[in-house]
Parts: C-alpha cells; sequence; structure tokens
C-alpha cells in the first residue's frame, strides 16, 4: 500500500523531487521582463510591462495591487494561461507555454465541475494524469479530511456554502501535488467572516504542505497576513512598485493584525499605495 | 379573517381541480350531443362513440400494434441518430472555431428549410423504402439539436474550462466531460424539441407513402371515408406524442443529475 498523503505525526510534504541539500532559497518561479499587451477597441492595452520577479522554493508570496493593474493577468501567465508578449515565465527552469499539472490554480470563482461530488471535483486531478481511481479517492479522502469537510465527501458543489466550495476547489488544486500553487483573490467573493477563517486556514494547511505560493489580492491585510514578501502593483501599466519582505513571526493567525510590527509594515504599503493612486489618477487627468 | 379567506382560498382550489378533471369528459360529451342531434353529418362528424368503437375494433384486428411499432421504430431511429449527430457535431463545431467555419454556414442555411419540403426529392433518392423515412425524421431532428448543443456549448462557462486545463485535462476527456456536461442544460432542451420535431417528421414521411404506421392508417382510411377512425387515429398519434414528451422532460429532468 502506499503511504497515505495525510500522516497527524508528519507534515504533508507535497514537494519532496527537492532533496533537502538543495540550497534552501533556490528560486522556482523567473519572471523576466515580462510584458502583456491585450487587443482592446480603443488599441492594445499594455496589462503588464516588463515586470521581473523571483519567487523562492517554498516561498509565500503575494502581489497586491488595484483593481485592474495587471495583477491577475500577471498570475494567468504564470498558470500559461496567458501568453507573453515579451519576456518569458520560466517555472522550475521550463517556460511556461501551457498550463502543466505541477502548478495548481485556485481561481476568485471555486469553478468546481457542478456535476461532480466533492469527492470527485478533488479525485479530477489525479484521475486526468492517469492514476488509478482508487488511488485517486484515497487522495481526495485525504484532502478532504485535512480541509475538514468529512461527511461532505459525496455532497454535489450547489449544496455548499461559497467558502466551503472554495475550500474544495483547494483541495483540488492540491490534489495533484502541485509544486507552486497561485492563488488568484481566491476569498474576494466572500463575506468578511467566511474570509478571516479561510485565511486561518491557509495558513494552517500552509504548514502542512511545502508549496511555493503566489497569492493575488487587492486586500494589504490579508497579504501582510499570509506572505513571506509583499510586492506592490502599480496599476496602468502593470509595474512591480515595491518588494516588502514580511518578517512577522510564523506561526500566524489573523490576531496579529492588532501587533505594532504589523501596523507599521501596513502603514509603509498604504503611503505607497496611496502616493501610487495619486500619481495614477492624476496622470489619469492629464490624459484627459 | 384570515382563516374564512383561507378557506375560501382553498375551495376555489378544490374548485378548480374538479373543473379540470371534468374538462376532457365534458368536451366529448358535448361533441356527443352535437353529433347526435342532427345538425351536422355524422359521415364526416362521427360522435366520439363512433371513434372508440372504430379504435376498439383497430386494436382488435392487430393492425394498431403493427402500425404503433412501425411508426414508433421510426421515430426511435430518427431521434437516436438525428440527436448522435446533433451532439457530436454541435461539441465539434462549439469548441472548434476552425470546424464552425467550414459547417456553420452550410447547417445555417440548410436548417430553416422544413423538412416536409424534401418529400419530394426523398422519394426521387430512396423510393418508398425505410431509409426515406428515416432521412426525413433524421433530418427534422439533427438540426435542432446541432444548434442547441452549438449554444450550449458555447456558453460553458469558461472557468471550468480554464480549471480543468490546470488539472490536467487531457483533450477527449475535455471535450466529451467537460464541455458536453457543461452543455448538457442545453442540450436536453433541444432534445426536447427535438421529440415533438420527430413526430411531426413522421407524419410527413408516413404520408409520402408507407405500408404501415399511424399516419399511414390515418389516410387509408381517409380515403375508405371511415372518418372515425380518421379521428381514432389522430387521438392515437396526439396521445403518443404527448407521452414521448412528458417521459422525455421527465427523464430530462434526471439527465442534469446534479441539479
Amino acid at each position: 500500500m502506499t503511504p497515505s498523503l495525510l500522516r497527524p505525526d508528519q507534515p504533508l510534504r507535497l514537494v519532496d523531487t527537492y532533496p533537502p541539500s538543495a540550497p534552501a532559497r533556490q528560486a522556482i518561479i523567473r519572471v523576466e521582463d515580462l510584458s502583456i499587451v491585450f487587443d482592446a477597441p480603443s488599441g492594445q492595452v499594455i496589462a503588464v510591462d516588463r515586470v521581473s520577479l523571483a519567487v523562492a522554493q517554498g516561498e509565500f508570496v503575494s502581489i497586491v495591487g488595484p483593481s485592474g493593474c495587471g495583477k491577475s493577468t500577471l498570475l494567468n501567465a504564470m498558470a500559461g494561461l496567458e501568453r507573453p508578449f515579451e519576456g518569458q515565465v520560466l517555472i522550475a527552469g521550463e517556460a511556461m507555454r501551457k498550463p502543466r499539472p505541477e502548478i495548481g490554480m485556485v481561481f476568485q470563482q471555486p469553478h468546481l465541475f457542478p456535476w461532480k461530488s466533492v469527492r470527485r471535483n478533488i479525485a479530477h486531478g489525479p484521475r486526468a494524469l492517469g492514476k488509478p481511481k482508487a488511488e485517486a479517492l484515497r487522495i481526495a479522502d485525504d484532502l478532504i479530511e485535512m480541509i475538514g469537510l468529512t461527511g461532505f465527501a459525496s455532497a454535489y458543489p450547489h449544496t455548499l456554502s461559497g467558502g466551503m466550495q472554495q475550500r474544495v476547489a483547494i483541495a483540488r488544486a492540491l490534489a495533484n501535488q502541485p509544486r507552486v500553487l497561485l492563488m488568484d483573490e481566491p476569498f474576494g467573493a466572500l463575506d468578511a467572516q467566511t474570509r478571516a477563517v479561510m485565511q486561518d486556514n491557509l495558513l494552517e494547511l500552509r504548514e502542512r504542505i511545502n508549496a511555493t505560493i503566489v497569492f493575488v489580492t487587492h486586500d494589504i491585510d490579508e497579504a501582510i497576513l499570509l506572505s513571506d514578501r509583499v510586492l506592490i502593483m502599480s496599476a496602468g501599466p502593470g509595474r512591480i512598485l515595491k518588494d516588502l519582505q514580511v518578517s512577522l513571526p510564523r506561526p500566524r493567525s489573523s490576531a496579529i493584525v492588532a501587533e505594532a510590527a504589523y501596523l507599521a509594515l501596513k502603514r509603509d504599503c498604504l503611503d505607497l499605495i496611496r502616493s501610487e493612486g495619486r500619481r495614477a489618477f492624476e496622470q489619469m487627468e492629464i490624459r484627459m | 379573517m384570515s382563516v374564512g379567506r383561507r378557506s375560501s382560498a382553498s375551495a376555489t382550489a378544490r374548485l378548480s381541480v374538479l373543473v379540470a378533471v371534468l374538462s376532457v369528459p365534458i368536451f366529448t360529451g358535448v361533441w356527443e350531443l352535437v353529433a347526435r342531434s342532427g345538425i351536422v353529418n355524422t359521415v364526416l362528424f362521427p360522435p366520439p362513440s363512433t371513434v372508440a368503437v372504430a379504435i376498439l375494433e383497430w386494436i382488435r384486428s392487430g393492425q394498431f400494434f403493427a402500425d404503433l411499432m412501425a411508426s414508433l421504430s421510426r421515430v426511435a431511429a430518427g431521434f437516436a441518430i438525428g440527436a448522435a449527430g446533433g451532439i457530436v457535431l454541435g461539441v465539434l463545431t462549439g469548441r472548434f472555431q476552425l470546424v464552425s467555419s467550414l459547417l456553420s454556414p452550410l447547417f445555417h442555411i440548410l436548417r430553416p428549410i422544413p423538412p416536409i419540403a424534401f418529400v419530394p426529392i426523398v422519394i426521387l433518392w430512396f423510393g418508398l423504402s425505410e431509409t426515406g423515412k428515416l432521412f426525413l425524421v433524421v433530418w427534422g431532428v439533427f438540426f435542432t439539436v446541432w444548434l442547441a448543443t452549438h449554444i450550449g456549448v458555447q456558453k460553458v462557462d469558461h472557468g471550468l474550462i480554464r480549471a480543468a486545463q490546470m488539472l490536467g485535462t487531457p483533450q477527449p476527456q475535455m471535450l466529451w466531460e467537460i464541455v458536453l456536461l457543461g452543455a448538457l442544460p442545453y442540450i436536453t432542451v433541444g432534445l426536447r424539441t427535438a421529440v415533438s420535431i420527430s413526430f411531426y417528421t413522421l407524419v410527413a414521411a408516413e404520408l409520402a407513402g408507407a405500408f404501415a404506421g399511424i399516419v399511414y392508417r390515418i389516410e387509408i382510411a381517409q380515403q375508405n371515408m371511415q372518418t372515425g377512425q380518421v379521428m381514432g387515429g389522430l387521438a392515437a398519434l396526439g396521445l403518443l406524442s404527448f407521452i414521448a414528451d412528458r417521459s422525455f422532460a421527465t427523464l430530462a429532468e434526471r439527465a442534469v443529475w446534479w441539479r
């Protein structure tokens, strides 16, 4: 019997391809001079403008910015869902041209398959990759336990609340044991209470998986709470303004928002975003 | 006062159920009275009792069962072939722009032509054979199902497709699971419309010349001035397509099992 994905005595390791002797902070994601251009009725729009960044193995990086700043486009390019106009995205040394199963993605909407039960939704990835049914269902059952939805295994998505659906979507993305997990405002559509619970869940989950996580949000609190590093993006065209290290101790919980170190960091972020917002606004006025 | 109002509302509901139950008997009774009153010619407008006798005779002679089977097998085979073709091509044209560019203009030109208009050429091509009748029913069903599937496939939530892509879903599974099931609510609507259409085209097919079938029996009875038999045939056709539509509606609700 293959060992269970979840063992209570041991943290869940979804990435075990790297030997422990490998340098700990090796970059797994490299974005090099990436530009993405869209065709719009009014001409071409630069969504992402010569962005370069690197994310280390095991790191949790958030990308924060106003709506329409190109942060989701940047994430889609990392997922292989968006073709670069210029530059490239390398994950584990390989250029992203199309989606790869070792890169998982959680969208703002759960996008669960409505015709599949929770269990079969989660088992979809392993089945698609050719794993035997029994093994895929075992992986699903372990993940259902991990996201705390035991008892809902055979429920259909429409019978679940928004928060539960999004937990299933996270589990579904984890079922392929991704080296990189991309999350595009995954809690953006949830109410404030559910969002706080989901953030704590994700912090907990993160202690048990070793995937590198890139998390897109427009919520600064969420970004600081969850991340090792916060990238602040400017709008029109999308560029990285600032790269902030979040050296708050872990394990964290949403209680952290009252601490001084946290507040100082948040003030820095807000100042930056405010001045950037003013600049963008003035620029827009000049253009008009 | 609300109690009184509620009881008067339930009295109205009970009355409307009673009226609904009596609807067909009242209609039949009036028909019987009018036909027997001597105002109309009973040869052309026979009373329901004559129609009932004709139907019983039809069943007793054994012809009814043969006619029913002939008609049902034409409808069923034509529906199955037309629906299968419509679904397969609808998924392909809905999903692949190139296939759509190749086929959609052609289909949109052929689709509005009523299948009945093809009767003359079908007789030229296939004579009075079963193939010709099958062709007409398939023709009617195919375009309805194709269009419903094509539209349904294009309306599949793009997020579902992206999610499936991210999970490494291979192309065949993407088409025949994600896209097909995503479009299923639309497809079942198209299939249900196609059930009625298959009966319309059956009429054209059997009037074009057949040797058994419910519509064939209606036509023969008309030639023999057996008006009771004609009406019995119409009643049988109406009942048959009603049952087919209802059972398909039930089936379609189950087909979209996750709702």
